[in-house]
C-alpha cells in the first residue's frame, strides 16, 4: 500500500500552496546566469564508479556561483530504481542524473520527460563522440536526451600469479596470444578454464552471469532485432552461447560468487577465480572490490588486450537533464562540460572507465599511462585498441529486465544446481512471456 | 410549586429587570447555543486531526490505489485503459503471487511465533524481582532502536554463503555450509531471524507493562494456596494479559505480513532471490511496480494483500479470544467438578463424621474460589480416592 502512493498527487493536495510558492520562488531566479551573488545549487546523480569528484571541485572554482551537490548509487541497477521512481512520482530527480545503455531503452519510452539538449548547444558538441554513442543518446524525434560519458569495451581481466602457478604464461601480451589474439573464441576460453582448473582445481570466473552478459552484448542483435522485435526465442546465436556457458557451469569454472559482492571483494583477493570480464568501468569496480577485500597491485590482477568473441561492449553511461530540473541551463552546462573531452580524460584516469569521445579516446591510446593496481597494464591504451569495431547494440525496453530477472536469474539457479541447460532455456522462455506480458 | 421554590419576584422577570436590552438576551441564547454546540461538537473537533490526516495518508491512497488498479497504468508512461479487473484476475493467475504469499507466510510463521514465545518468557523473566530491572528492561529493547537496514546488512553478511560468519563457525565444527540464500528454508530462517532479533525486546516489554498491571495480592494469595510459579503464570499471568496479547499478535501479524527491508536486502541484486525463494508479497509488488513497471498489476497486489491482512487480523483476533477465554472455560469447568466432588465426599462424610465437614466444605471452596487449584491439593485423606471414582463414573456417563 505505502508503495503504491503517487507522491505527485498527495503533494499537490496536501500543500497546494506551499508548492505554488516553492515553484514560483524558483522560477523567480531562474532567469538569472548564476554567479557569487545568485548562487545556484545543482544536484547530480551517479553510479557505480564515476570518478567525478575532482572535477565536481574544479567545475565549482571556474563557475562561481555553482555549487554541486552530488549523490552516487553503487550499482546501475539501483540507480535505474531510483531513476524510476522518482520520474513516475514526477518529483526528486536531480539536475543532471546519469543513465545507464542498459535501461536507456526504458527511457526513451519517456523520453519526453528530458530536456532536449539541441536547445543548449547539442550540435556544436556533436563530433565529439564516436557516432553510435551520440545516436544512442537521440530519440526517435530527434531530441538529444544524454551526452555520452563513457563506453564499455571489453578486455579481459586475469591474475597472472594465478596463471603462473597453473603453468600458464602471466605476461599481457603472451596471455592475449593464448587466448587467440584477434581470433579469440569462447570455445578457447572454456578450454583454457578446463586446463586452469585441471591444473589448480579452482574456478576460472566469478560467476556465470557477466560472462553471459558479454556474450549476448557482442552479438549484432541482442535481446532485441534492431527494429525492436523481442528475439531471444529460437535465436541460434543466443542458443550456442547458451550451451557454452552451461558446459562452463557443469565443468566447474563458475567460482558462484555473489556479483557486485564478491564476498565483500575477499574472492578477487583469494584467488576463487582467475579470469574476468571487464568492461571499462569494471576495472573501477575491480578497484573498490580489492580494496574493500584487502588486496593490492600485488594481488597480481592484469589486463590483456584480448576478449572472446571479438569485440564487445557492455554498459557505458550518459548524463540526461531532466525536465524537473529548475535549472535547466546550467545542468547542460554541467553535462556539457563533463562529457567534453578533456574532462572524459581526466575521469578515466580516476575511474579507470574508458571515453566515448574520440579525442578522449585518442590521449589515452597516446599516452598508455600505466595502471599500478593492473600490473602496471595501459589500461587506456588496451581499451582503446578493444573499441575498436565496437557497435552499438539495440537496447530494447525490457532489455534490462530480460538480463536481470530472466537470464542472471535463471543462470544463479544453474548454478545451484536447480535447473540444467535445457530446464534452465526452458524456464527463461517461460519467464519471458510472464514477465513482459 | 413556583411558591416554594421560587420568590415571587423572580417568577416574573419583566417586572424585577425591565431594563434587560433585548441584544444581551439574544447573546446569552447566542452563548447557550454556543456551549450547547461545543458539547456536541468539540470532541469531534477533538479527534479530528487524525482522522483528517488519516483521510489524507491512508484512506486516499487506499481509494486511489485501487482506482490505479483498475487500470493498465505504467509506471514511467501513466494511465492506459480501462481494464475493470483485469490486474487482479492476472495477478491471481500469476504463480509467482501464491508463491510470495507462500514466503509470507512462512517466514511470518517462523517468525511470530517463536518471537511470541520468547516476548512472553523475557516477560515473565523480566516480572520477577531482579537486580538491575532498568538495566535488563533497556537492554532488551536496544535492538529496536537499530534500524532494520542496519540490522539486515549486518546479519546479511552473517549468513553470507561463502564468506559468512555462520557458515564459518559450522565449517569449524566440521559441518556443512548451509545454502543461506539459494535454498527455501533456511533463507526463511535467515530472514525470521533478524525480524525476531528486532522485534521480540520491543513485544516483551509491551507484555512486561500488562503482567505489570495484574494485581499483586492475587498472585501472592494464589502461592499461599500452593500455587507453583509455572502453574500461577499459565493460569493468572497469561488470561490477565490477554487483551495486550491480542494486540501484539494483530501487530505482528501486520508487520509479518508487510515485511520489505529484510528480504530486499537479503540479497540486494535480486528482488528475493534468482528463484524467488524468500520474496514477499510486498517485494512482489515493489518489483511489479518499480522493475516491471506495471503499475495497475502492482496495485492490484496491494489491495489483495490489504484484504487478506484484514482477513488474518480478523481470525487472529478470534483465535486469541478464544485461547484466553478457552483458559477461563477450562477453569470455570475444573471448579463446577470440584464442587461436585466435594458434596459427593462430604455426602460420605455425613454418615461417617458429621463434625468437622461443613468446616472442611467451606475451606476448600474458598481455596478452589481463589485460584482454582486442582483436586490434589484438596484437604482430607480420603479425598484422592474418591475423587478417582467419581472421575471413573463420569468418564463411564
Amino acid at each position: 500500500m505505502k508503495l503504491s502512493r503517487r507522491t505527485v498527487t498527495v503533494t499537490t493536495i496536501a500543500g497546494a500552496a506551499a508548492f505554488a510558492t516553492i515553484v514560483s520562488g524558483c522560477s523567480a531566479t531562474s532567469g538569472e546566469a548564476a554567479s557569487a551573488d545568485n548562487p545556484t545549487e545543482l544536484t547530480v546523480t551517479t553510479f557505480g564508479t564515476f570518478g567525478y569528484d575532482d572535477l565536481y571541485a574544479e567545475y565549482e572554482e571556474a563557475n562561481p556561483g555553482i555549487t554541486i551537490k552530488a549523490t552516487n548509487i553503487d550499482t546501475g541497477g539501483n540507480a535505474r530504481t531510483d531513476v524510476f521512481t522518482k520520474l513516475a512520482a514526477g518529483d526528486g530527480l536531480s539536475d543532471v542524473v546519469a543513465i545507464e545503455e542498459g535501461w536507456l531503452g526504458a527511457i526513451m519510452e519517456v523520453s519526453d520527460q528530458f530536456v532536449d539538449l539541441n536547445e543548449y548547444g547539442a550540435a556544436d558538441v556533436k563530433d565529439n563522440w564516436v557516432p553510435w554513442k551520440y545516436e544512442q543518446g537521440t530519440d526517435a524525434e530527434g531530441r538529444v536526451i544524454g551526452y555520452g560519458t563513457d563506453i564499455g569495451p571489453q578486455g579481459l581481466c586475469y591474475n597472472g600469479k594465478l596463471f603462473e602457478a597453473a603453468g600458464l604464461p602471466s605476461d599481457r601480451d603472451a596471455v592475449a596470444e593464448l587466448f587467440g589474439g584477434d581470433d579469440a573464441t569462447w570455445e578457447t576460453y572454456f578450454e583454457l578454464g578446463n586446463q586452469y582448473k585441471d591444473a589448480t582445481g579452482k574456478a576460472w570466473f566469478d560467476q556465470s552471469s557477466f560472462v553471459w552478459n558479454s556474450m549476448v552484448n557482442q552479438l549484432d542483435e541482442g535481446y532485441y532485432t534492431a527494429d525492436g522485435e523481442l528475439n531471444v526465442e529460437g535465436n541460434p546465436e543466443l542458443e550456442e552461447r547458451w550451451a557454452l556457458i552451461n558446459q562452463g557451469i557443469s565443468d566447474g569454472l563458475s567460482a558462484k560468487q555473489a556479483r557486485w559482492d564478491w564476498g565483500g571483494g575477499k574472492a578477487f583477493v583469494d584467488g576463487s577465480f582467475a579470469t574476468f570480464v571487464c568492461p571499462g568501468w569494471m576495472l573501477g569496480t575491480i578497484k573498490g572490490s580489492l580494496e574493500s577485500g584487502g588486496g593490492d597491485a600485488s594481488t597480481g590482477w592484469d589486463f590483456a588486450d584480448v576478449f572472446p568473441g571479438g569485440a564487445s561492449n557492455w554498459g557505458g553511461a550518459f548524463l540526461s537533464v531532466p525536465t524537473t530540473s529548475k535549472h535547466p541551463e546550467e545542468a547542460a552546462a554541467l553535462a556539457t562540460w563533463l562529457t567534453a573531452p578533456e574532462q572524459q580524460v581526466k575521469q578515466s584516469a580516476a575511474a579507470g572507465n574508458f571515453p566515448s569521445t574520440i579525442e578522449a579516446q585518442e590521449t589515452l591510446a597516446a599516452e598508455a599511462t600505466p595502471n599500478e593496481l593492473f600490473n602496471g597494464a595501459p589500461t587506456g591504451a588496451i581499451l582503446a585498441s578493444r573499441a575498436e569495431g565496437v557497435v552499438a547494440q539495440f537496447k530494447g525496453p525490457d532489455d534490462s529486465v530480460i538480463q536481470e530477472n530472466v537470464f542472471q536469474a535463471v543462470l544463479d539457479r544453474i548454478e545451484a544446481g536447480e535447473l540444467n541447460a535445457q530446464t534452465g532455456w526452458d524456464e527463461a522462455q517461460k519467464l519471458i512471456g510472464e514477465l513482459l506480458g | 410549586m413556583s411558591v416554594l421554590t421560587s420568590p415571587p419576584e423572580l417568577s416574573d422577570p419583566p417586572a424585577t429587570r425591565p431594563m434587560q436590552p433585548p441584544a444581551r438576551r439574544q447573546r446569552s441564547m447566542f452563548r447557550q447555543r454556543l456551549s450547547r454546540l461545543d458539547v456536541k461538537a468539540s470532541p469531534y473537533l477533538y479527534i479530528a486531526p487524525f482522522f483528517v490526516l488519516f483521510a489524507l495518508i491512508g484512506l486516499f491512497p487506499l481509494i486511489y490505489t485501487f482506482i490505479v488498479s483498475l487500470f493498465d497504468w505504467h509506471l514511467l508512461k501513466g494511465q492506459g485503459d480501462f481494464v475493470g479487473p483485469g490486474n487482479f484476475i492476472a495477478v491471481l493467475g500469476d504463480r509467482f503471487f501464491w508463491n510470495s504469499l507462500f514466503n509470507t507466510f512462512s517466514i511470518f510463521i517462523l517468525s511470530s511465533v517463536p518471537q511470541l514465545v520468547a516476548a512472553v518468557a523475557i516477560a515473565a523473566i523480566l516480572d520477577q524481582n531482579i537486580r538491575g530491572k532498568t538495566f535488563w528492561r533497556m537492554s532488551i529493547l536496544l535492538p529496536y532502536i537499530v534500524t532494520p537496514v542496519a540490522v539486515s546488512l549486518i546479519f546479511t553478511n552473517m549468513f553470507n554463503e561463502q564468506y559468512g560468519l555462520i557458515n564459518n563457525i559450522l565449517g569449524a565444527i566440521g559441518l556443512d555450509p548451509v545454502m543461506w540464500k539459494t535454498e527455501t528454508l533456511p533463507s526463511h530462517i535467515a530472514i525470521a531471524t533478524m525480524v525476531n532479533w528486532r522485534w521480540t525486546g520491543y513485544n516483551a516489554l509491551i507484555l512486561l507493562a500488562a503482567m505489570q498491571a495484574v494485581p499483586r495480592d492475587i498472585h501472592e494469595s494464589a502461592a499461599l494456596d500452593g500455587a507453583g510459579a509455572i502453574r500461577r503464570f499459565f493460569t493468572m499471568t497469561i488470561p490477565s494479559i490477554r487483551p495486550t496479547m491480542i494486540f501484539v499478535i494483530i501487530t505482528a501479524t501486520i508487520g509479518g505480513l508487510q515485511i520489505f527491508t529484510e528480504p530486499r536486502l537479503f540479497d540486494p541484486v535480486t528482488a528475493g532471490g534468482s528463484a524467488r525463494q524468500f520474496q514477499t508479497t510486498v517485494l512482489y509488488l515493489w518489483e511489479m511496480a518499480f522493475f516491471r513497471q506495471d503499475f495497475g498489476e502492482a496495485s492490484a497486489i496491494a489491495w489483495l494483500l490489504f484484504l487478506i491482512i484484514v482477513a488474518i487480523a480478523i481470525v487472529n483476533f478470534f483465535i486469541s479470544n478464544r485461547i484466553a477465554s478457552a483458559e477461563a472455560r477450562v477453569s470455570a469447568r475444573r471448579t463446577t467438578r470440584q464442587l461436585r466432588r466435594l458434596h459427593a465426599f462430604n455426602g460420605q462424610q455425613t454418615d461417617a463424621a458429621a463434625p468437622g465437614s461443613l468446616e472442611i466444605d467451606s475451606l476448600a471452596v474458598g481455596a478452589i474460589n481463589a485460584s482454582s487449584i486442582d483436586a490434589s491439593s484438596l484437604p482430607g485423606d480420603s479425598a484422592p480416592t474418591n475423587s478417582r471414582s467419581i472421575t471413573d463414573e463420569e468418564t463411564g456417563r
